[in-house]
């Protein structure tokens, strides 16, 4: 340890002859904590939905890099929903390098409630203490201290609800210049219940939206609107395996629905325990459902109203480790009426980081559609096509997106400077979130 | 049906701001976990019980220094077990802290280490055990309800630039992305490449940036076919001095080309100065920046313009307050900016935008963003109008006295909001993507 110290030391004074600018007169206290904080462990952050710089300005007593392979420590940050509709997020700690074989994994639970400035003092927190076993071998520890704020003791929470929550909320967006406005809004109201065996949730939504543009002394205006009412009840098996069901009623102007209602049984399998969701699962879920419909408009097929039956199985596999993520959806069904009228979905997201400096990110999904029972027969209007008011007929559709960055240079971080604002030049950022 | 919703939310945003949302997508089920609900009651007895085996060091009690433990007599009740043990050689004393978790910490276990000089006192050695014994605890006591009341700093303050570095804190960047959507009678395609080159320290920021787009999109429509496209280039450049904790100076710079505004070519340096009412130390907490900003710009126009220009030369002059809290009971950021060209002040704009998100009492929150301007200075409008598709797909910036967005929102919940239950089965109703790509 002397010897790393040295070593320490020694770039410390490298440094400042480095840097430049700063008195070599410094004091020898000062040249310690700088030759000590050259020594932290290093760290990569892998977390999208974090206040990274609230992250680096309270957490001083390690080093922020930008990339995995450059760290000692990986933190991989995950979340999940709770049932309180807030969020669980499983900090996993992966020692590399000096301190590979070192892992750890933490807990943190936000509720929904829950501020912004309140969610990352909490995570910090549990970031800080998950990091003290790796900042312990390092000269820096020296420095640390850890306290105990003691404060009146919590009240005991007897749960009164039994794990029922309830939620209401509503919507508004609008928008507008001199030769364009809309508006929309959007409301729901839902209850949910969330404990490991069984799991409901209810919600009714309503959305309206409308689009007034005036061109040429013409004015266009365009008008849809959206209900729903979605149920599911799941009750678990074991480990592997659960039952439940789907409820869904539905009216819609875009798919030309006046009134639908579809109760629809359904069975999964995980091929991993689900104790292991976070990181990694392979559910099968198989779905037999009836479908009572009402048309708008008469349809393609001359139907004004007609009960259907449809069985549909999904395949999802999902991982996140340290070198990326993959997620994987492919979705088949088809109507027992009429075996041609089927659909086949696939969609796909990965993201890689597995070389240095190197980022990967790809997602996209297609589908093969034969089952468009619902189309109206009269033609959609210009405005109506362009701006996809109205379902149209296809027999198929695909989106898909590729990016690639390469980044090189300084692997550090740890500085934040707020100055002149902290907004970047614009670009391309992608995130996904639940 | 998932995909519908998907095609319309693309399409609605694209449209205006060039954000995508792809919602409810099959990405599915998050995962799980079964918190344990501990109950908040007594506190110390959800207190770590730990048992030190360290008599020879004088520490197999240290209630006293270490609070948030309870030590505990017999082995077997414990859930940590911590064996300290030492090595002497003639120059230095090598000691081993083991930490065996028992019961519920079950298999997580590690090993810390401490060296002593021969010259160091007995009290001196006896306080970094402890502080070491603190460090190696920490872990467990992340998992017990006092965790929330530890608070972990370093004792001395330290730069963040205390690092070796041989790059000296510059990082570059190139990325190129794109985005493909289509069905039988709609595609579209997106294509974007940036290279960027930053340096950021205490003292200096410095960003640059070179980015591209392209933008196309195709219609079927009774027989015929709509195609329209946009395209933007645009290098960006700030460079910022730290003055003091409260100013900064500096200077951007800005070269571009974009058919949406119908400009050829614009070249732009401005100088600007910050000032912030709060130090800029607290910038994470609270910050309320005025930055001012004298600017000249070059212009080459596409097309003829309103005023009957294809190029001139103008001055201006913009000045921009923001606002930006992060507190306990919510976030506030705000910034309000107004902008008058020299040669013909009636030529300027006012913006006031901003995003609020409040918690106004236990369960209820509220949220509005928006922004809105009074907009006098469409020096770039082309003579020639734009067609009705450019107009639909907003693919042209159009003559206005005024815009404006905004969201509100408002959300009650109730119920067993602190239940920390994860139940993945059946998924967890879909998870949101978010693209954008901006300029």
């Amino acid at each position: 340890m002397i010897k790393k110290l040295r070593t320490a030391v020694f770039f410390a004074l490298l440094g400042v002859v480095f840097l430049g600018g700063r008195s070599l007169s410094a004091q020898t206290e000062k040249a310690d904590v700088e030759a000590l904080k050259k020594t932290a462990p290093k760290v990569f952050i892998d977390c999208g939905l974090c206040d990274i710089d609230y992250i680096r300005t309270e957490i001083i007593f390690v080093n922020y890099v930008r990339d995995r392979k450059e760290a000692q420590i990986h933190i991989l940050i995950t979340t999940l929903r709770t049932g309180g509709g807030g969020r669980e997020y499983t900090l996993s700690f992966i020692g590399q390098n000096e301190f590979a074989g070192i892992d750890d994994v933490q807990k943190y639970y936000s509720n929904k409630t829950d501020t912004e400035d309140e969610v990352r003092q909490g995570l910090v927190t549990t970031l800080k203490m998950g990091l003290m076993a790796y900042v312990a071998k390092t000269p820096i520890a020296s420095l640390i201290s850890i306290d105990y704020a003691e404060e009146e003791k919590a009240k005991a929470v007897v749960d009164k609800w039994k794990s029922w929550v309830f939620s209401l909320s509503g919507h508004g967006y609008f928008s507008g210049e001199k030769s364009y406005h809309s508006e929309s809004l959007y409301g729901s109201y839902s209850a949910n219940r969330v404990t490991p065996d069984i799991k409901i949730g209810l919600s009714v939504s309503s959305g309206y939206e409308r689009n007034h543009y005036t061109y040429e002394d013409q004015t266009i205006d365009s008008r849809s609107n959206k209900m729903s009412f979605n149920g599911l009840v799941v009750k678990s098996l074991n480990d592997h395996w659960s039952v439940g069901a789907f409820l869904s009623l539905e009216s819609s102007t875009f798919r030309n629905i006046e009134f639908s209602l579809n109760p629809a049984p359904a069975i999964e399998y995980d091929l991993f325990p689900y104790s292991q969701s976070t990181r990694r699962q392979l559910r099968f879920l198989y779905k037999m459902g009836f479908k009572s419909v009402h048309y708008k408009e008469e349809t393609i097929f001359d139907k004004k109203s007609e009960n259907l039956w449809r069985e549909s199985l999904s395949v999802t596999l999902e991982v996140k480790e340290k070198w990326g993520a993959v997620s994987t959806s492919l979705e088949g069904s088809h109507y027992f009426h009429d075996f041609s009228k089927y659909n086949l979905s696939l969609f796909n997201v990965i993201s890689l980081q597995l070389f240095k400096g190197i980022n990967i990110f790809a997602f996209g999904g297609g589908s093969r559609i034969h089952d468009q029972l619902f189309l109206a027969k009269g033609e959609a209007s210009l405005e109506e096509v362009l701006l996809r008011r109205k379902q149209l007929a296809t027999t198929f559709n695909y989106f898909f997106s590729v990016g690639l960055s390469y980044t090189f240079g300084s692997i550090y971080t740890n500085v934040v400077n707020p100055r002149f604002g902290s907004t970047g030049g614009g670009g391309f950022e992608i995130s996904i979130g639940d | 049906m998932e995909k519908r919703i998907l095609g319309m939310k693309f399409k609605s945003i694209i449209r205006s701001t060039s954000v995508l949302i792809v919602s409810s997508i099959l990405l599915t089920p998050r995962a799980f976990s079964q918190a344990e609900q501990k109950e908040m009651g007594d506190i110390k007895k959800d207190v770590l019980k730990v048992y030190i085996e360290g008599e020879r060091f004088g520490i197999n009690f240290p209630e006293k220094e270490i609070t948030f433990i309870n030590c505990v007599k017999d082995r077997s009740e414990a859930q940590v077990y911590v064996l300290i043990t030492s090595q002497k050689t003639t120059e230095e004393d090598n000691y081993t802290l083991s930490f065996s978790g028992q019961k519920d910490h079950e298999g997580n276990s590690h090993v810390l280490k401490y060296t002593s000089k021969k010259t160091d006192s007995e009290e001196t050695v006896k306080a970094e055990l402890v502080r070491i014994l603190k460090m190696g605890l920490m872990r467990y006591v992340a998992r017990t309800p006092v965790a929330g009341r530890i608070r972990i700093g370093l004792r001395d303050k330290v730069k963040p630039t205390d690092v070796v570095d041989k790059w000296n804190f510059w990082v570059f960047s190139l990325s190129a992305d794109s985005f493909f959507q289509g069905e039988q009678t709609y595609s579209s395609q997106e294509i974007f490449g940036s290279f960027t080159a930053n340096r950021v320290t205490p003292n200096w920021k410095i960003r640059t940036s070179l980015s591209m787009m392209y933008y196309k999109s195709t219609f079927s429509y009774e027989g015929s076919e709509i195609v329209s496209t946009s395209d933007s280039q645009r290098f960006q450049g700030l460079v910022v001095k730290s003055i003091d904790d409260h100013w900064s100076v500096g200077a951007y710079f800005s070269a571009y080309s974009s058919k949406y505004e119908n400009i050829r070519t614009s070249f732009s340096p401005s100088p600007a100065i910050e000032y912030d009412i709060f130090p800029y130390s607290q910038s994470t907490k609270r910050q309320l920046r005025f930055l001012y900003r004298l600017g000249f710009s070059l212009v080459r126009y596409r097309e003829e313009t309103i005023y009957n220009r294809t190029h001139e030369n103008l001055w201006r002059e913009a000045l921009e307050v923001t606002l930006e809290l992060k507190q306990k009971w919510g976030t506030v950021n705000t910034s309000l900016e107004g902008s008058h060209y020299f040669h013909d002040s009636s030529k300027n704009r006012l913006e006031l935008s901003g995003e609020i998100s409040i918690r106004l009492f236990q369960g209820l929150s509220f949220n509005i963003h928006g922004s809105g301007s009074k907009i006098h200075d469409q020096l770039s409008l082309p003579k020639e109008g734009a067609s009705l598709e450019e107009v639909l797909l907003q693919r042209r910036e159009l003559a206005t006295t005024y815009n404006y967005f905004f969201s509100v929102g408002l959300s009650y919940t109730f119920g067993s909001i602190r239940s920390n239950v994860v139940n993945p089965r059946f998924g967890t109703g879909g998870s949101s993507i978010s693209m954008r790509m901006g300029m």
